[in-house]
């Protein structure tokens, strides 16, 4: 690993470096909420002083810019008894993400193993994650923050480089050669032991700061344990049914498609668009039958999915504890309070 | 013009019905059916598909020779009822079309009134006929409903689209949420603003959150939506019974559903007034 | 002083040892060669891989599926009703039951559709050899079922006792009754049974059970012991007759299953197929009862 030391007013200068040619995104503060708090979110940036480096939470995760909400995934030109197809991946140039949480890049290393690792690599997700030059922030973990329990407090890579803030400067981690030459246009230095001391000081003082938490211990089988409890009617008469969780979700990447054809008949296209279990006919089959009717065993089904088939299946949860969830829910639903339901115990 | 239109269209090499369609008015704004005109890019297309017969605000004259009617509006008077029937008894397919002809629409609010007193508040000593506001279904039966105040012109190609191959018609299933998540927009409820996104069938593409307006549910509940949950959550955020009872009553679609608390929004008067 | 980054096309991109990007959402483009009308709901679409190439490539075993796509009207998975030794062309049995499928019963013969595929899980029938075997379907359930079948019938010698148990709800929605001569002529034993019987039906009426109970009476307890069973129909009746199978100790790693869901992709990225956890169009559709005992909301 590499490690180099930044001033913060090189920092700026990075910036600019990229966005001569590049697009960049980055968080922003979108708007105030009705207790003046700052609503954060990621967008186009096209000047430094736009962006928020010390957001918090973003209201919805970077994933749109790799897993559009609404994505065109073929299009067909219709002759007669005959067509042709035409497929895009929808990207033709790199992009900078400027300054993404450890929790959101887990989060993409989370999809890289359903999207990329699999026997049937997805060209659209895979387009996009391999254009993306990521810089990595450190960030205050809130109240609602378990990425700790969820071990996505620390990122260990799926970036090109990780900025932490040391005060008047930043440690900065390479992880890409196009990192490494990039900080080779600003000022930066190897760093001193007295670095990697303080280095070390903020990341402990992080730690101390997460009050949420969740116990994954033996979560699998207690899932399975508890598949007939009534918890989950309770948390199923809560549920809106609304799809808000997956939506806010950087993990979720679930789809529907819906196929249409143009108005002049000359043309159809396929669209791909997120989807969520929680919503009602996301388990149906032609013909009508639902496997999952009920919000309850939809709700159930999300978790189960995140926290015990994703768990089998790569032995890790599809959960970096950003709390976007929970937050977002306006039923108060969130994934601490319902697991320790789950488990027993009642706060 | 009309000899291009009406050369039959195949798809994939399946013979595409042109329909005989023709659109009426009962008690409306004739709103729904301007946004059909509005899309000029794309009306020629619309026409192909259908051969319109008789549409008021696009052209004049018309026969009753149609095997598509659109209708527009709730039904408020007696006329309207034996207008319908007769519509129904023409048209192999009716089509509610928009909130009104779907829910009984903004017109269903003067409902909460005693007809006397409506007429009254807007007529004076003018002698009217007009009684509730009633959806197309509760005086015939209806084939397919085009939701939204005003419907979406995008929908509604769609929907005509898929008439047209005989393909299968279908809505969002899900609420707007969907939509408005997808649309990157700040939920409503965070900046104080009652919003019936949660429980409001989607398929407008988030309209009005999208600009910072809430929802005021106007294409009508979301399948399995969670009313109970939703009003518990308005209340929560601190809107009063009233405030939530006069949005979910707005459009009519949620009629079905608040009969509890609008009884509770009533008992509280009550007891104010005692 | 700018710094523009590369771009990386993963157009054709080798991503793994063993498929291309470009392969996700590659159709094989397909002519609809022959349409049998079966009953009044389902249809036998004969269908050809186009280009001679892709053709002579395609292979599939018996239980997989194919995602079938109409452009503008949609796509879904159907299981392959044909031989896998049959090369040139597929056969898919499909219901009118959506609007994919709806639209699908107007196309006429010369349609082009697309084809993505095969996937998923197959019948492991050489594990069979020398078993005796009980091929049982309900329904539509037949349409899975007669890719084994018809490698049973090409490959007779190798398997014991063949029994296919086949119910439906009246005589008019049995499909295939063209073919009932040739399995028996192969030496399967054929028992067809209906729900409810019309004025012309002389056979068995009753549920599928019935003739397993009888078989049951019939046979020892020695012939269950080296039997495998494949069950393809609704799940309340595969559970009813894998629970029944089980009680003759027919070990339940010895029943294979078809589930069916909605599926988008084929490929383990939707999760509209997901049972459980576990994806129908990965880990499937064929699961030996075992597996499906495990998995929640199966059945």
């Amino acid at each position: 690993m590499i490690f180099r030391i930044i001033k913060k007013t090189e920092l700026e200068k990075l910036f600019n470096v990229l966005s001569d040619e590049n697009r960049i995104i980055g968080p922003v503060e979108v708007g105030r909420d009705q207790d003046s708090q700052a609503i954060y979110g990621f967008r186009d940036v096209a000047d430094f002083r736009q962006l928020a480096l010390d957001y918090t939470t973003t209201s919805l995760p970077a994933k749109k810019y790799f897993l559009p909400y609404k994505e065109d995934m073929a299009t067909f030109r219709i002759d007669g008894k005959d067509w042709q197809k035409t497929v895009d991946y929808n990207i033709d140039a790199p992009f900078v993400f400027f300054g993404m949480h450890a929790c959101d890049i887990n989060a993409l290393n989370k999809l890289d193993k359903v999207l990329m690792g699999s026997v049937y690599p997805m060209p659209y997700y895979a387009a996009k994650r391999q254009n993306a030059f990521i810089i990595g922030i450190d960030c205050e973990p809130q109240t609602y923050c378990f990425c700790r329990s969820m071990g996505a407090d620390t990122v260990l890579h799926g970036f090109d480089m990780f900025i932490t803030d040391l005060g008047n400067r930043y440690f900065v981690e390479i992880q890409s050669d196009t990192a490494y030459n990039l900080l080779k246009k600003v000022r930066a230095e190897e760093p001193l032991e007295s670095d990697h001391v303080e280095y070390m000081h903020v990341i402990s003082e992080k730690k101390k700061k997460f009050t949420a938490q969740v116990d994954t211990t033996d979560l699998t089988k207690i899932l399975d344990m508890e598949f007939q409890s009534d918890v989950w009617k309770q948390w199923g008469e809560k549920c809106l049914g609304c799809g808000t969780c997956a939506n806010v979700c950087p993990t979720c990447y679930c789809y529907s498609i819906e196929e249409n054809v143009r108005i002049d008949l000359k043309a159809a296209n396929k669209n791909k668009i997120l989807y969520s279990c929680n919503l009602i006919d996301f388990a149906e089959v032609a013909g009508g039958h639902n496997f999952r009717p009920e919000r309850h065993s939809r709700l159930k089904y999300r978790y189960y999915h995140k926290h015990r088939g994703f768990v089998e299946a790569y032995e890790e949860s599809l959960c970096v504890g950003c709390g976007r969830c929970g937050e977002a829910c306006l039923a108060d639903i969130t994934v601490p309070e319902v697991i320790s339901s789950v488990r027993g115990e009642t706060s | 013009m009309s000899d291009t239109l009406a050369k039959p269209k195949t798809y994939l090499g399946v013979p595409v019905h042109r329909p005989k369609v023709a659109f009426f008015e009962l008690s409306s704004c004739e709103g729904c059916q301007l946004q059909l005109l509005n899309n000029e890019a794309t009306l020629l297309d619309f026409l192909s598909l259908m051969e319109v017969v008789r549409f008021r605000e696009g052209m004049t004259g018309g026969t009753d020779d149609y095997e598509i009617a659109f209708v527009e509006g709730s039904v408020t008077r007696q006329d309207e009822v034996e207008r319908l029937k007769k519509i129904r008894e023409t048209a192999k397919v009716l089509v509610a079309f928009g909130s009104c002809a779907c829910f009984g629409g903004v017109n269903q609010l003067k409902n909460r009134f005693s007809m006397d007193q409506v007429r009254k508040e807007v007529y004076g000593d003018h002698p009217i006929d007009t009684d509730v506001a009633r959806p197309l279904e509760s005086v015939v039966p209806v084939d397919l409903r085009i939701y939204g105040c005003p419907v979406k012109k995008e929908e509604v190609e769609k929907i005509v689209t898929r008439l047209a191959l005989g393909s299968e018609v279908f809505y969002p299933r899900y609420p707007v949420c969907m939509e408005c998540k997808a649309n990157g927009n700040i939920c409503l409820f965070e900046l104080g603003e009652p919003c019936l996104g949660p429980i409001t069938r989607a398929g407008c593409d988030s309209w009005c959150p999208s600009n910072r307006a809430g929802c005021w549910g106007c294409r009508g509940p979301a399948d399995d939506m969670n009313i109970t949950q939703m009003v518990s959550i308005m209340e929560k955020y601190g809107f009063s019974r009233e405030t939530i009872v006069d949005r979910l009553e707005c459009f009519g679609g949620f009629s079905a559903h608040i009969e509890t608390f609008r009884d509770a929004v009533d008992i509280r008067e009550k007891v104010q007034k005692t | 002083m700018g710094s523009k980054l590369a771009f990386s096309d993963v157009v054709n991109q080798k991503h793994h040892r063993r498929s291309d990007l470009g392969a996700f959402e590659h159709t094989y483009k397909a002519e609809i060669t022959s349409i049998h009308r079966l009953t009044d709901l389902e249809n036998l679409y004969r269908i050809k891989i186009i280009d001679a190439a892709e053709r002579e490539r395609f292979e599939f075993q018996p239980g997989q599926f194919l995602m079938l796509e109409l452009p503008g009207i949609g796509e879904a998975p159907f299981s392959i009703s044909s031989s896998p030794s049959r090369r040139g062309d597929v056969e898919l049995c499909i219901r009118n039951a959506g609007s994919l499928t709806s639209f699908l019963s107007r196309v006429e013969r010369g349609t082009h559709v697309g084809l993505r595929g095969p996937f998923g899980t197959s019948f492991p029938m050489e594990k069979m050899h020398g078993q005796n075997i009980l091929l049982i379907a309900g329904g539509l359930g037949i349409a899975p079922l007669r890719a084994p079948i018809a490698h049973v019938q090409e490959n007779r010698s190798r398997f014991n006792n063949v029994d296919i148990i086949y119910g439906t709800k009246d005589p008019a929605h049995l499909l295939f009754t063209y073919q009932y001569d040739m399995w028996r002529a192969d030496d399967i034993r054929l028992s067809v049974i209906v729900d409810k019987a019309d004025a012309a039906w002389t056979g068995r009426v009753g549920m599928i059970t019935k003739i397993l109970e009888e078989m049951f009476a019939e046979r020892g307890d020695a012939f269950f012991q080296n039997t495998c069973a494949i069950i393809c129909g609704p799940p309340v009746m595969f559970k009813f007759v894998c629970n029944m199978l089980n009680t003759k100790d027919v070990p339940m790693q010895k029943m294979f299953v078809s589930l069916e869901r909605r599926m988008h992709c084929g490929m383990g990225k939707c999760c509209r197929c997901n049972v459980g956890s576990t994806y129908t169009c990965l880990s499937g559709p064929v699961f030996d009862y075992w597996t499906v005992m495990n998995l929640k909301e199966a059945i």
